[in-house]
């Protein structure tokens, strides 16, 4: 995903534990990014179809 | 392949061959080291730094292998699946999980080990891929690094290449998605980049084939070799130096590339020459320090204008936009958002429009109306009660769940009548900015507003953050380079920053009252700066400076905005629902034992003194468990008509800058520690009335809302 503040790239998979601050119940839905900090939120698998892909050149 | 150890080289140099001497350190010496950069012109033979003995003249060289390195989404995957064909694995680096995947290509005859890194955006890594990249880079042999940049934005990009140069890395540089950059009117010179660079330089559209051969050719005639890297500032490259010439492990990337890293504090790299230099690692440390210390201002912020001057240099008359893209419209709103005298008006306009009109009258005002006056007042609370007057005569029961405080009648009432159709709009309002790039420009905007009160730009990614939840915008604090700039910003969100439906609420209550709204903005804008200014002047410290990359702004997009506002109503929902439930139950039960009442009874005076009726203590003891609970409270007392206009206005206005609620407290205590936490709580909790007393007394006397 990308940082929606940034625009960096981020792997959703490799920001860790220590980026969530727990307060949420049923456990955090947000992505920090590593570069600035922004809280991104956690698109859930139903809605990730509906957002558009912006490149066709990506990896 | 012809490889000597750096002792028998020295041997060989006394015998008077000196060139060979020079040819098996260069990987490892600094160019600009004193008396030895005219030997270096001449080497081209090797490009291993491996180095057996003598004993072993002659070594089998192994498979050559390239790296494919560049930022994410610059098309560094299609060209590897295009050089690799079919024939790839993927595992993970070792020692991590990073995935990497290695193929073999076959150009010439010659077979090749190709890996393609994770993205990485400079040699400095901020994750767990770019740290891999980077390890890589730094401590793997490489036949050619292969950096794949984005011809549409070669100035973003091209800084890494100065690094890749930098560090003395066999570089090719390929310029993708050449076809998009031309279709949008840009032009590149790529012969003059390439002799500007003096490495190969090829434009490419990997995705569509363009390209592709040139690269094989490149990297069959790729003769290697290392291009002097790039002079900083004079003092700059003194303190480099300085560092560099205390480097004196076999190193596989230039030393003067190393001193530069470890002046930034890279972790690796630290660790790196800590393994090599043993004991004079401590030394090292101290001159890094030393050097640290001696730059003020941010070594970052001058070494990113350091390459970006390179960077603007070598691009001189590489890129042409045609005359009829010239400045984009796009472009041009982008720099009036971020300078002063167009910002402001922007961001005003931005304020009214997107929360005053949309989020207040829109969502606060109309949508709740129908929510909560047609719908939950009128129809649905009126069923329950009076289902429950017939089927419930346990008066706790029908307490708990139809009752003043009753988990259907007012938890279920406030989360889904009041707050969601408020935090819906905000996070419509706040996805559309989002989306458009807006934020990152307003960081840039209120910077100078913000070094006033002891913080920088970064410290808008917090606020902004806050008007969603303060809670987690307290957690993101962390992010602020100094231990001042984090409690400054965590005094700030406790005291000033409404989170999203708090301020939803309050917009539509004081936009009923005129001037009220105004009164309100005025007095929460005066203590944000004046609270930020003495706190600043409070504690002592740094002051770093703020700097960041700028993405496009961009038309926002509608399937985006929708997405991102739906995951944030759902996260929103899941998280206040129980937590509505619960506060509605801790009331119920404080109603029933009598604890609310003292407790009421204990804040009585607080109130009187504000000019309140007894009966807002409620509101701030509900303000205490959410701050958007207590919001939707107040909002319930004015329906119900108990207040002045001149009540409501004090009441919102302490409201806003009355304690955080639990969850936040809660974090300030685990981010700051439980003196500050507590110091932070009483510091508020005081300005709060001390403020709603004050403001009492002024609208009071000047006659104001009357």
């Amino acid at each position: 995903m990308k940082c929606a503040f940034c625009g960096k790239e981020i792997d959703e998979k490799q920001v860790g534990q220590s980026e969530r601050c727990g307060q949420c119940p049923g456990g955090c839905r947000k992505v920090h990014c590593p570069q600035c900090g922004y809280a991104n939120p956690v698109v859930p698998n139903f809605l990730k179809r509906f957002i558009k892909s912006e490149d066709d050149h990506k990896e | 392949m012809v490889i000597y150890r750096e002792t028998d080289c020295k041997f060989l140099a006394e015998a008077g061959r000196e060139h060979l001497y020079f040819t098996a350190v260069r990987q490892d010496e600094h160019e600009i080291l004193p008396n030895r950069q005219c030997q270096l012109t001449s080497v081209e033979i090797l490009n291993t730094p491996k180095k057996v003995p003598m004993s072993q003249p002659l070594a089998i060289a192994p498979k050559r292998k390239i790296f494919l390195v560049g930022n994410p989404n610059v098309g560094k995957s299609v060209l590897f699946n295009a050089l690799t064909g079919a024939y790839t694995t993927v595992s993970n680096y070792p020692g991590t999980s990073v995935e990497i995947s290695r193929g073999e290509a076959s150009i010439a005859g010659t077979t090749y080990e190709v890996l393609d890194t994770p993205g990485m955006y400079g040699l400095q890594p901020m994750t767990e891929e770019e740290r891999v990249s980077q390890r890589i880079l730094l401590q793997e042999e490489a036949f050619a690094v292969i950096h794949v940049i984005d011809a549409r934005n070669l100035e973003r990009m091209l800084p890494m290449t100065v690094q890749l140069i930098e560090a003395g890395l066999p570089l090719i540089l390929v310029v993708n998605i050449i076809d998009e950059a031309e279709r949008m009117g840009i032009a590149i010179d790529v012969e003059l980049l390439q002799q500007r660079l003096t490495i190969p330089v090829i434009a490419a559209a990997t995705a569509h084939k363009r390209g592709l051969d040139e690269i094989r050719t490149a990297i069959s005639t790729f003769a290697g070799g290392r291009q002097p890297a790039y002079a900083y500032a004079p003092d700059l490259e003194r303190d480099i130096l300085r560092l560099a010439v205390q480097l004196h492990g076999d190193y596989r990337v230039d030393r003067r590339a190393l001193a530069l890293l470890f002046l930034l504090r890279d972790e690796e790299t630290t660790a790196l020459v800590q393994r090599i230099e043993g004991e004079s690692a401590a030394a090292i440390a101290e001159t890094a320090r030393e050097i640290i210390f001696s730059y003020r201002s941010d070594l970052h912020l001058r070494l990113s204008m350091e390459r970006k001057r390179i960077c603007s240099d070598l691009l001189a008359g590489v890129v042409s936009t045609s005359p009829r893209q010239g400045r984009t419209w796009g472009e041009r709103l982008s720099a009036m958002t971020m300078n002063p005298w167009t910002g402001v008006p922007i961001l005003l306009a931005v304020l009214y429009f997107g929360l005053y009109q949309f989020v207040g009258i829109f969502g606060a005002g109309t949508i709740v109306g129908l929510l909560e006056g047609d719908l939950f007042s009128d129809i649905i609370n009126p069923w329950f009660i009076s289902t429950a007057d017939q089927f419930i005569p346990w008066l706790w029961l029908h307490e708990l769940l139809v009752g003043e405080y009753g988990i259907l009648t007012l938890a279920v009432r406030y989360a889904v009548a009041l707050v969601m159709p408020i935090v819906g709009t905000f996070f419509v309002a706040f996805s559309i900015l989002e989306d458009s790039g807006y934020f990152p420009r307003l960081a840039m905007l209120v910077d100078r507003i913000f070094k006033a009160i002891g913080l920088n730009g970064r410290a808008v990614i917090p606020m902004v953050l806050g008007f969603g939840c303060d809670t987690m915008a307290t957690m993101v604090t962390r992010t602020l380079e100094t231990t001042r700039e984090r409690v400054i910003a965590t005094v700030l969100l406790a005291l000033a920053i409404p989170c999203s439906a708090q301020l939803g609420v309050i917009l539509a209550l004081l936009s009923g009252v005129p001037g009220a709204l105004l009164i309100w903005t005025v007095v929460m804008s005066l203590i944000f700066l004046l609270v930020g200014f003495l706190t600043a002047r409070l504690l002592p410290g740094e002051r770093p400076m703020f700097y960041m990359e700028i993405p496009p702004l961009r038309l926002p997009q509608w399937r985006n905005v929708v997405v991102k506002t739906l995951t944030r109503m759902q996260w929103y929902f899941f998280e206040i629902f129980p937590l509505f439930i619960l506060a509605s139950i801790v009331l119920w039960a404080g109603k029933m034992t009598g604890a609310l009442e003292s407790l009421v009874r204990f804040l009585a005076p607080g109130m009187t003194l504000l000019g309140l009726p007894k009966d807002v203590a409620a509101v701030f003891v509900f303000g205490f468990f959410r701050r958007d609970f207590g919001a939707a409270g107040l909002f319930d007392m004015n329906e119900q008509g108990l207040l002045t206009p001149v009540q409501l206005t004090v009441a919102a206005v302490t409201l806003t800058l009355f304690v955080p609620c639990v969850a936040q407290f809660l974090m300030m205590k685990k981010e700051r520690g439980w003196k500050t936490a507590l110091i932070i709580f009483a510091a508020v909790t005081a300005t709060a009335f001390s403020v709603g007393w004050l403001l009492n007394i002024a609208l009071l006397s000047l006659g104001w809302l009357a």
